[in-house]
């Protein structure tokens, strides 16, 4: 029972939704706004959820000791006091969740994380971007074609070099893109079917039915 | 050879130093290699300057902090843009961690150009739910965002009063620096409700956009920093706007950061080329 009912209520929501989008009588249109509505509510609860996981996952790990359990410290702390920040003194601009952890703390660390990504890119460029075979040559040499074509010191080389570029993301990057495009399309199709008719039932989740 | 066996073992952080010091100087001292603009920034660019005055151009901010540099200064060129030009801007965000970012362009683009909130421009804020969020948009913004970023009433803005549903908007344009970003506005905007999309992405993002370009989803697009600085001087350009350009100025940084990057992978396929034999034997 515990296993049939998200089943059912999977089956007719998504033969529902598949049908609706082609129906446009008012009835339909308004099956659609209410679901959305629904669907804005249960993401809502999935966020709940997750929070939930997450601070269930790093009292686990700082449990058993596992390696790296000093950061599942930093995290809970993190949770613990945005949640109470954020709940205590409300989210609008102005509010201490804004001005002292959004501004002061998580744009400097973000910015900062992506910034460091610059110097150890160089340094991996550097150990491990070898032309050891045709393909690796091959790779290498659009890849420099289009890290001098997208910035002005390639125009400024060869006036040339930008159209280069761009041809090699519009045609053979686009062609590869467009195959694992469709590839990805038609597994998520094949898999939303399979979740629709009960095929897949991975996300049920464990527990017995 | 021990020169080339020494730079096969060369101390990262002499990389890191040399890759410091080459971004850096040109922030100090522009080299003024100068930009110009690609056929897909020029697109997006004649999408925004064909709303007619007194529409609304929505811009989604679906970024956060680590990609601020390249994505901010889009953001606030394509506000400048709609400004310059009476188009009224609505934003709103996929993203929670972008919801401050937004509030910044808010509070300092609309004065350069005597630009009034609730008349000119609108803030929604962020809601949970991302496609339901853009579904929901596309019956009802009100249903969606009953108030706006900073709480007032949607019913007390005087721009939102023509502006009811996703239709009433003639162009949206997605800043993106991942999932969520410009594909859920593809997915649902687009082909639910025929809205006509424009999107900004990171450079390393750029790639998965072109399909999109090409079958003429996108109504042009803004790639990484230099698509920020492509529209920055076109709105230059046009007479738009005097202000600063952050991303023309960062544009010399980063072409000598690519060619960092090339000239050490070059040093290091020499030297492991010409060490190899003696690896080998």
């Amino acid at each position: 029972m515990k296993r049939n009912i998200p089943l059912i209520i999977c089956l007719v929501m998504g033969v529902m939704m598949m049908v609706q989008f082609f129906v446009p009588h008012p009835v339909s249109v308004a099956v659609y706004e209410l679901s959305t509505k629904w669907i804005r509510i249960v993401a809502a609860f999935a966020l709940v959820l997750g929070v939930g996981s997450l601070i269930m996952y790093h009292t686990d790990r700082l449990r058993r000791r596992r390696t790296g359990w000093p950061y599942s410290i930093v995290t809970l702390v993190a949770v613990a006091v945005t949640t109470v920040i954020g709940l205590g003194w409300g989210v609008r601009p102005g509010s201490p969740l804004q001005n002292v952890l959004f501004q002061n703390f998580l744009v400097p660390l973000n910015a900062s994380m992506f910034a460091i990504l610059a110097f150890y890119m160089a340094s991996a460029a550097y150990r491990a971007f070898r032309a050891r075979t045709k393909e690796a040559a091959l790779l290498l040499v659009a890849a420099f074609v289009v890290m001098l074509g997208m910035v002005p010191v390639g125009r400024a080389l060869w006036g040339k070099l930008p159209e280069i570029a761009e041809w090699v993301l519009s045609v053979p990057n686009m062609a590869a893109k467009r195959g694992i495009l469709f590839g990805v399309a038609l597994g998520a199709i094949a898999t939303s079917l399979k979740v629709i008719l009960g095929i897949e039932r991975g996300w049920l989740g464990g527990g017995k039915s | 050879m021990k020169l080339f066996q020494y730079l096969l073992r060369i101390d990262r952080k002499i990389i890191f130093v040399a890759m410091a010091v080459l971004v850096m100087f040109p922030l100090l001292r522009p080299l003024g290699l100068g930009v110009s603009s690609g056929p897909r920034a020029r697109a997006l660019f004649e999408a925004v300057d064909a709303i007619p005055a007194g529409k609304t151009l929505l811009i989604s901010v679906d970024f956060d902090p680590s990609s601020m540099p390249e994505l901010y200064p889009m953001l606030v060129a394509l506000m400048r843009h709609a400004f310059a030009k009476n188009v009224k801007v609505l934003l709103c965000g996929l993203w929670v961690t972008g919801a401050g970012l937004a509030d910044e362009a808010v509070t300092t683009v609309p004065p350069e150009f005597g630009k009034k909130y609730g008349e000119d421009v609108v803030y929604l804020g962020w809601k949970a739910g991302v496609d339901a969020v853009i579904l929901g948009m596309g019956e009802s913004i009100r249903n969606v965002f009953p108030t706006d970023y900073y709480g007032h009433s949607l019913d007390s803005l005087p721009m939102m009063a023509e502006v009811q549903k996703l239709r009433d908007i003639p162009l949206v344009v997605a800043i993106s620096a991942g999932d969520p970003g410009y594909r859920d506005w593809l997915l649902y905007a687009q082909s639910r409700y025929g809205m006509r999309v424009g999107a900004g992405v990171t450079a390393v993002s750029a790639a998965d956009v072109y399909p999109y370009l090409q079958s003429g989803q996108l109504t042009g697009l803004l790639a990484g920093m230099k698509g920020g600085a492509e529209y920055e001087v076109m709105v230059q350009k046009a007479g738009y706007s005097k202000a600063y350009m952050p991303a023309v100025a960062a544009m010399d940084s980063q072409s000598l950061a690519h060619v960092v990057i090339m000239v050490l992978v070059v040093i290091g396929n020499v030297a492991f080329f010409a060490t190899r034999k003696r690896r080998e034997a």
